[in-house]
């Protein structure tokens, strides 16, 4: 198992090197400079030939590519060609907020999808088990921005159950960032009335971001369940006479849980990355909004310092579900 | 018990909020911001903001550019030396930097000297516009400062560059308190604020909101003590939070937005004039079909300016065909190009084009000046230029790949956009006329020393009348003979509640905030 674990911890290494290639060529074909896109309409001559040579642009391709690896080892990100900022500091700034926001809508996914799921299962081919399926259709085909826009426009604008866009209301004071949590932040500061309100504005992008992921979540357990629930032994445990909570607790959830398992892993990262619309819709400053910004101004460090990060969230992710995997079922072992 | 903490939080949270006349929240797409150092910020956004956190010697008020103001000095006179211009400025006392300290000559020189050392993006205008080198600038006594600048530059110009962010004075105590490694503090200023405007910086979380405070030793004391500006791009998104009253102004409206928001009695619009130009520029390098003065001439009059204001941008600009534009000194109101396509074609036929003309529009596939995307520009100007048998093939491309190809000379005929970077005419004339400046004149290959030398002889010229007497001459020569077809001077329409008064947005696109009152 140990050495399974640093196997695979030597994979998500590997997998860092390759985005880091990858968004590296990708950066290349693209025929545009970005010193015009930094500096915009009045840019003299000579400011443009600065700003290449205080980036590096002016090098070949290859010893660029080498010079990012070697500051990558010293966990150097480098500069954002927009913020002048290290990238580094720049994700520290605004990961929390993707990260806040993803748990959110993860545990949305969870909380809706898992017991839709199973409850559909129970009532096979019954109004329960339609209507899960239909919601399951409806909210896994509508796209993000457009029940972004009409949850908005109907719980916000028009029936003011729910606030709008943002992380807080500005007119309330935000209590000192910490975390970069705003809700946790909040609790901290045990300022209740920025926790209440920021937990209201969490609801909505949270509901509209996992939405899909509980679509997808609930089908899958609908199908897992499904299938367990046909198996010898779970006949049996009905025939013991056990009740349906003890027979689908105890017996046919563990059972159907581990397809289950790895769709989660995934769908956190999908989650983390998957955010963009979300948060530009929803004004919310994470690093989706970030991405899209520094890809519009060519800022390639920005853009592989995200793709980097996502990517190794994303494989940790998997390598965290492969371990519960084995802890779960004793059947899977590693050689 | 949930229940109860549920009651307990919302009791809680009516208390913590706070009175909604007392806070000023301001929408829109602030993502250019990337810093709030007054020497080095030169973004919209930045400048807006920097603008109520600093003050500098002199200043604009409202939308007029042509008269200086008192700002920290009180008065200032402008005299000829041997072989400089001396400019000494009487500070007014009792200013005050929001730690306290009261603004002495000696800040002043240190921001003047730390605008030189950092090399900001705008530092160009103080080095290379007016010629200031360090040392140049001294504290004669506490309350005077003298700067010195070679006889080379203009005076004028370099008054009006002092309005802006780059001679904003910060406080020098302060910032060498927290400098490190000989930045000048420009880590520090980048988040913090050490000026003595109306405003102080509370908080800037990136992406999300810029908190400002009134600083509680201004002078000027502002109508509303807390603004915030709230970070929102989705123009749908911004008319939402308009309409449920979470931000008071909404500035990026979509024309429908606006339309909407105009017919309700609880919102209002307001048009900020702009100092920005939309024009085309033909390159006149040897060979090229527009090194031809008679194609030049045909563009002009087959371009239908009124339509394209009218229809396109519903009215969102203002007509101009000469390169100053309106709002500064010297602007030449001569329209005298109308859209005429069969004169067009016959200056095309005499030129040598019987058959029509075939180039390249390169325009961007962004938005353009008065927010409409420029490829719908572009091809409106297709259309009209159609029917006078100029015959243009529109490339759209990424506006960073349009410069690039624009200042390499590598295009025919570019859809693009100017605005000066200080307000004085010489933020035009030199680019537009003068080749060795290396800007639009050079990347469209307009070498004309006449025109050059009249550039230069009035930007030196320190009577207001004889200037613009120079500036008339000069926009006449170049709408008749350059590479240019001036399309419009864009207004930014925003949109804000009728609570909201004395809200302003100048053409130098600072907003002075501490003016703006919210009525219960």
């Amino acid at each position: 198992m140990g050495a399974y674990i640093l196997r695979r911890l030597f994979m998500v290494l590997f997998v860092g090197v390759g985005i880091t290639f990858i968004t590296f060529l990708i950066a290349q074909v693209i025929p545009i400079d970005p010193a015009a896109a930094a500096l915009g309409e009045n840019a003299r001559e000579e400011q443009i030939q600065e700003f290449r040579q205080r980036y590096g642009l002016d090098k070949p391709i290859l010893v660029q590519y080498a010079l990012y690896l070697q500051r990558l080892l010293q966990l150097d990100l480098g500069r954002s060609l927009r913020t002048g900022r290290p990238v580094a500091e720049d994700l520290k700034e605004f990961f929390p907020a993707t990260l806040e926001l993803a748990l959110a809508a993860f545990a949305v996914a969870v909380l809706l999808g898992l017991p839709a799921g199973v409850w559909a299962a129970l009532r096979h081919n019954r109004l329960p088990d339609l209507l899960v399926r239909l919601m399951a259709l409806l909210l896994g085909s509508t796209p993000v921005f457009f029940l972004a826009i009409l949850l908005l426009d109907l719980l916000h604008r028009r029936l003011g159950l729910l606030p709008g866009p943002g992380r807080l209301d500005p007119f309330l004071i935000p209590p000192p960032p910490v975390t970069g949590l705003t809700t946790l932040d909040a609790l901290l500061a045990r300022d209740w009335g920025a926790f209440q309100d920021a937990l209201a504005h969490l609801l909505l992008p949270a509901f509209v971001l996992g939405s899909a992921s509980a679509a997808l979540l609930a089908r899958m357990t609908r199908a897992a369940m499904l299938e367990v629930l046909s198996q010898d032994y779970v006949r049996t445990a009905w025939a013991k006479g056990l009740s349906e909570r003890q027979v689908v607790l105890r017996h046919a959830l563990k059972n159907a849980a581990l397809p289950v398992l790895t769709l989660l892993g995934s769908l956190m990262g999908g989650l983390l990355s998957g955010a963009v619309l979300t948060e530009t819709i929803f004004s919310w400053p994470g690093l989706g909004r970030y991405v899209t910004q520094s890809a519009t101004s060519l800022d390639f460090p920005a853009v592989m310092g995200v793709t980097l990060l996502v990517g190794l969230v994303y494989s940790l992710l998997n390598l965290l579900v492969d371990l519960l995997y084995a802890l779960l079922d004793p059947r899977i072992r590693y050689a | 018990m949930r229940r109860g903490l549920l009651a307990l939080a919302m009791l809680l949270g009516l208390a913590w909020a706070q009175d909604r006349t007392q806070v000023l929240v301001y929408g829109g797409d602030w993502t250019d911001l990337i810093t709030l150092d007054p020497q080095v910020v030169y973004e919209f956004t930045g400048v807006m903001i920097a603008d109520n956190l600093y003050e500098t010697l002199v200043r604009f008020e409202g939308n007029d550019l042509s008269t200086l103001r008192p700002g920290l000095a009180e008065s200032w006179k402008v005299e000829r030396g041997t072989t400089d211009w001396i400019l000494t400025f009487k500070l007014r006392k009792g200013s005050r930097f929001s730690t306290g300290r009261e603004v002495t000559a000696k800040d002043v020189v240190f921001s003047f000297e730390r605008a030189l050392a950092l090399k900001g993006p705008g530092s160009f205008l103080f080095t290379e516009i007016a010629q200031l080198r360090p040392g140049a600038t001294k504290a004669l006594d506490p309350y005077t400062v003298e700067v010195r600048i070679p006889k080379t530059a203009s005076p004028q110009s370099f008054l009006s560059i002092l309005t802006f962010t780059l001679g904003g004075v910060v406080d020098s105590e302060e910032v060498q308190k927290n400098a490190k490694g000989g930045d000048f503090g420009k880590d520090f200023l980048t988040n913090n604020s050490a000026g003595s405007g109306p405003y102080r910086l509370v908080r800037w979380d990136r992406g999300n909101q810029v908190i400002l405070e009134a600083n509680p030793y201004a002078r000027v004391k502002p109508k509303v003590p807390r603004v915030v500006l709230r970070y929102i791009q989705e123009p749908a998104v911004l008319r939402t939070a308009l309409e449920s009253g979470e931000i008071d102004i909404a500035e990026g409206l979509t024309p429908e937005g606006l339309r909407a928001i105009a017919a309700n009695p609880r919102f209002k619009v307001v048009r900020a004039e702009t100092l920005r130009l939309q024009y085309l520029g033909m390159n006149m390098k040897p060979g090229s079909p527009f090194s031809n003065p008679k194609v030049r001439e045909a563009v002009r009059f087959a371009v239908n300016q009124d339509e394209l204001i009218q229809g396109l941008l519903q009215g969102n600009a203002a007509k101009i065909q000469t390169f100053i534009p309106k709002g500064l000194l010297g602007y030449n109101p001569a329209t005298p190009y109308k859209y005429d396509p069969a004169r067009a074609k016959k200056l095309l036929a005499e030129a040598g084009y019987p058959q029509g003309l075939e180039f390249e529009l390169l325009t961007s596939t962004g938005i353009c000046g008065g927010g409409v995307p420029c490829p719908d520009v572009a091809a409106k100007l297709q259309a009209d230029m159609a029917r006078a048998g100029l015959k243009a093939k529109i490339r759209a491309i990424a506006n960073a790949e349009v410069l690039a190809t624009y200042r390499a000379q590598n295009h025919q005929m570019v859809l693009a956009g100017w605005s000066p970077d200080f307000p004085d005419p010489d933020g035009n004339a030199t680019p537009w006329a003068d080749y060795a400046a290396r800007s639009l004149a050079w990347r469209n290959s307009y070498n004309d020393e006449v025109a050059a030398k009249l550039a230069r002889q009035a930007a030196l010229e320190a009577d207001p009348e004889k200037r613009k007497a120079l500036y008339k001459v000069l926009t006449e020569k170049v709408l008749r003979e350059g590479p240019y077809v001036v399309l419009y001077q864009p207004a930014q329409p925003i949109g804000l509640s009728a609570k909201v008064e004395g809200f302003l947005k100048n053409p130098m696109m600072s907003v002075p905030l501490w003016q703006v009152s919210k009525q219960p």
